[in-house]
């Protein structure tokens, strides 16, 4: 590895990671019109449909007629949404969800603790994978990010502001201590995946949006006229805990000084903003290989530590280094 | 009106003093109970919890303080009621309950198919076999109430449409002379008779537990 380069597939990754968040996504749309679809089903009266009603049912059942023989039943089998979901029996919660239950009703609750252990175990080994890999809200932030692109593009000045990112701690912590103060889990009405699941459902099987919509839209408007990816990067409790349990993370990006030729793509290309080009990836790194799709000399790889590799120096096919190098060269033949 | 209508009993009590020294006392009580629901946390939450809606926790959940503290708001009792019973609070009732779960027994009455707390995964609603028994025993989201005076079978004119209504019939509900009905202690409080209740407004409605 370390001396035929990167894997070729790595940088490869990012397609892979843009289809788990598209098919995240999707699921949390199709969720909702499968709900309704049973409760058609449930209610034994097709004639008494609407046809926009009748439609729906037409169309959800052929797609999921070769796979059930009950609907109301066997399509119970996926329920929920990334806050907390169920599927087929295996329920699976959000570790904020977890942490913020623990303190509103100050007391574990451990059959429910355990739901949240896979992501847990998978964070303390890939880091804040969650909010790149699967994060529902992710899929908006980054597609919000491209459209700032476009908009710099056509000359409008997106919002490049930067703040402390330790700011997301206080946020967690403070929403911990808001939720045990209040005893009811507040830290979900500003955790932007937990709220796009509820809101998802509440338009297409309630008939309308709630107000976490809007504080959602606030988030993005804030992203695109503030600071890019600010609410991830400065302000998501979610995202402050991931990057907690990351933080001796075992799966990491390293550079691989020697084909680095001081680009500094890895550096823009970046959604948290971090400083792949100087070895800086710390904890808030999510493992997103945004960076390693776009190194045009393939200089990102994975490595297995559990700290990041000391700063390394400038990459040896860039300037800096060479003219060095070629300065020590001459040093060493005077 | 005339005496011995018997709508008064169906409203609160009018304090009758209005002499300034009753106002004073009774705005320095209202100034103790603010001071009081901010000190602690359990007073202003039972402050807060009388918005004065009528709303129905689902079957098997817990009493309202202990169902805040686990209910982490994911959705899925929603999601998996084929009635689409289950709504979610905004803001009306209070930051407490901000996005949980709640039935208008009006707008939907409950079927009691208790897959709400089979899937809740945290047993803020609490896991209730599907069995008349275990249902009768414990679920009691609240008790239905009749108001004679609107009760067209009390007003002499045959109806029965909540006793038809009911799923548990002959033992939440009995019907007497003229189909009037009679909600026994057995009533665990699905809404389905105050849903099809054909008074307008309905002569039968859950007065809620949320314990």
């Amino acid at each position: 590895m370390q001396t035929g380069g990167p894997f070729f597939l790595w940088r490869h990754l990012n397609k892979l990671r843009w289809a788990f968040l598209s098919i995240v996504f999707a699921m949390l749309v199709a969720l909702p019109f499968l709900h309704l679809y049973q409760t058609y089903v449930s209610a034994h009266a097709y004639d008494l449909l609407a046809e926009s009603e009748q439609r729906l049912y037409d169309v959800v059942e052929t797609l999921t007629d070769p796979f059930v023989d009950d609907p109301v039943e066997d399509l119970d089998a996926i329920k929920g949404n990334t806050w907390s979901g169920t599927f087929w029996g295996l329920q699976l919660s959000d570790p904020l969800a977890a942490a913020g239950q623990s303190a509103a009703g100050r007391t574990l609750y451990w059959p429910f603790l355990l739901t949240a252990l896979i992501p847990v175990v998978l964070s303390m080994v890939f880091g804040r994978f969650y909010c790149g890999w699967v994060c529902p809200a992710t899929f908006l932030y980054e597609l919000n990010s491209n459209f700032a692109g476009w908009l710099r593009w056509a000359g409008l000045k997106p919002g490049n502001r930067t703040f402390d990112k330790r700011l997301k701690y206080g946020v967690l912590v403070l929403g911990l201590v808001l939720s045990a103060a209040s005893g009811s889990i507040l830290v979900a009405t500003i955790y932007p995946p937990a709220i796009i699941g509820r809101e998802i459902y509440y338009a297409v099987a309630l008939g309308g949006f709630g107000g976490g919509a809007v504080f959602f839209i606030g988030t993005l408007l804030f992203d695109l006229m503030v600071a890019r990816r600010g609410f991830c990067r400065y302000l998501c409790p979610g995202g402050a805990l991931y990057s907690l349990l990351g933080r001796y993370r075992v799966v990491r990006i390293r550079r691989i000084v020697e084909t680095c030729n001081d680009c500094a793509k890895c550096n823009a290309i970046c959604e948290f903003g971090l400083d792949p080009l100087r070895d800086g990836f710390g904890q808030e790194c999510n493992n997103c290989t945004a960076c390693m799709a776009i190194c045009p000399t393939a200089a990102l790889t994975f490595t297995l530590r559990i700290t990041d590799y000391p700063e390394q120096g400038p990459g040896h096919l860039g300037r800096q280094y060479r003219r060095e190098y070629a300065q020590q060269d001459m040093e060493a033949a005077e | 009106m005339s005496e011995g209508n018997g709508t008064e009993k169906i409203l609160l009590p009018v304090p009758q003093d209005h002499s300034p020294s009753m106002r004073r006392r009774t705005f320095v009580q209202a100034l103790a109970l603010a001071a009081a629901s901010a000190a602690t946390p359990e007073a202003g939450r039972a402050a807060r919890n009388g918005s004065g809606l009528r709303y129905l926790r689902p079957p098997g959940a817990l009493p309202e303080e202990d169902f805040l503290q686990l209910c982490i708001h994911c959705g899925q009792c929603g999601e998996v009621c084929p009635n689409r019973t289950i709504k979610y609070f905004s803001t009306e009732n209070g930051y407490a309950s901000i996005d949980t779960p709640y039935i208008i027994p009006r707008e939907k009455g409950c079927i009691l198919c208790m897959k709400c707390g089979d899937v809740c995964p945290t047993g803020a609603i609490q896991f209730i076999e599907y069995e008349v028994e275990a249902i009768l025993d414990e679920v009691d989201m609240g008790t239905a109430w009749v108001d004679e005076q609107l009760c067209l079978s009390f007003q002499g004119k045959t109806c029965g449409v909540c006793y038809r209504a009911c799923p548990l019939q002959d033992v939440a509900i009995k019907v007497g002379r003229l189909e009037q009905p009679h909600v026994t202690d057995e009533c665990v409080g699905c809404g389905l008779c105050e849903r099809s209740c054909i008074q307008m407004p309905q002569a039968i409605r859950i007065i809620p537990n949320r314990g």
